[in-house]
């Protein structure tokens, strides 16, 4: 929760409008948002309940509106095969907690240009 | 129990509480814990499963608790609301997440965080597992890191 809540004010100082922000507390509920919107990046756990942050990326990738999708996954799962493991599902960019906001932010820049489009 | 199997838990803690949250600390010498169920107030739990068992606890009064979830998410908090308890389960995950990449020995598998208040509840330790704590002294209050990993 706290953290969800200091990825998304990263978010909004990038000048995403709130509106356009999504935040599920599990896994399942992230896939059934993905399912009914149109989703242009994807932050996500590799720990959450319901359904792992692996499974979700499996099943979003699995989506046609979904291949090219950036997906950063923000965990703290720092072993080399756990990094592997999601690379090989179709993790965009792994990025291993704790990370202050402002790294965050600077490597969320790759896929988000100020004013919120990609 | 080796230092190997305890040192990747000891420097997570120190990069996450010193080098990150910027928590002045020092760690003092772990020991074999008798007496696991006996820990502070506040504990946060993480289950290891995989190619071993075990589990990792961070332990913490009230307050300390209350103080360190302050810094980590920013703002001040004055007692153990819902945020504080999110916090110290994200503490513990973090830890156990980052051990794991210098436990080469084995594949492990990190539950979901779990967090206990008061002395009411039982921490489920792996049956005949030792722990072995590892205390800190920090400017913010003493906790400890517990540690149980069947090698």
């Amino acid at each position: 929760m706290v953290m969800r809540n200091i990825h998304k004010n990263i978010l909004l100082d990038f000048g995403i409008p709130d509106a356009d922000l999504f935040e599920a507390p599990d896994g399942k509920q992230a896939l059934q948002i993905a399912t009914s919107s149109s989703i242009d990046l994807f932050l996500v756990d590799w720990n959450m309940p319901e359904l792992s942050g692996i499974d979700f990326v499996k099943a979003v990738r699995a989506m046609d509106c979904y291949k090219e999708t950036p997906i950063i996954m923000v965990t703290s799962e720092a072993a080399k095969y756990n990094v592997l493991e999601a690379i090989e599902v179709g993790v965009t960019n792994y990025i291993v907690k704790p990370i202050k906001a402002d790294m965050l932010k600077e490597k969320l820049g790759k896929y988000i240009i100020w004013g919120g489009k990609r | 129990m080796k230092a190997q199997y305890i040192n990747p838990f000891l420097v997570a803690s120190m990069n996450l509480f010193r080098n990150y949250l910027g928590v002045e600390c020092t760690s003092g010498v772990p020991y074999l814990n008798q007496d696991p169920q006996n820990l502070d107030e506040v504990t946060g739990i993480i289950g290891l499963a995989g190619e071993t068992v075990g589990a990792v606890v961070l332990s913490f009064g009230r307050e300390t608790a209350t103080s360190i979830a302050s810094k980590m998410a920013g703002k001040k908090y004055h007692n153990l609301s819902n945020e504080v308890v999110d916090i110290v389960g994200e503490l513990v995950n973090i830890v156990a997440g980052n051990a794991k990449k210098d436990l080469l020995e084995f594949r492990i598998n990190i539950s979901l965080p779990g967090v206990l208040i008061g002395g009411g509840s039982k921490i489920k330790w792996p049956t005949g597992v030792p722990v072995i704590t590892i205390p800190f002294e920090s400017e913010l209050g003493r906790f400890s890191v517990n540690v149980s990993l069947k090698v």
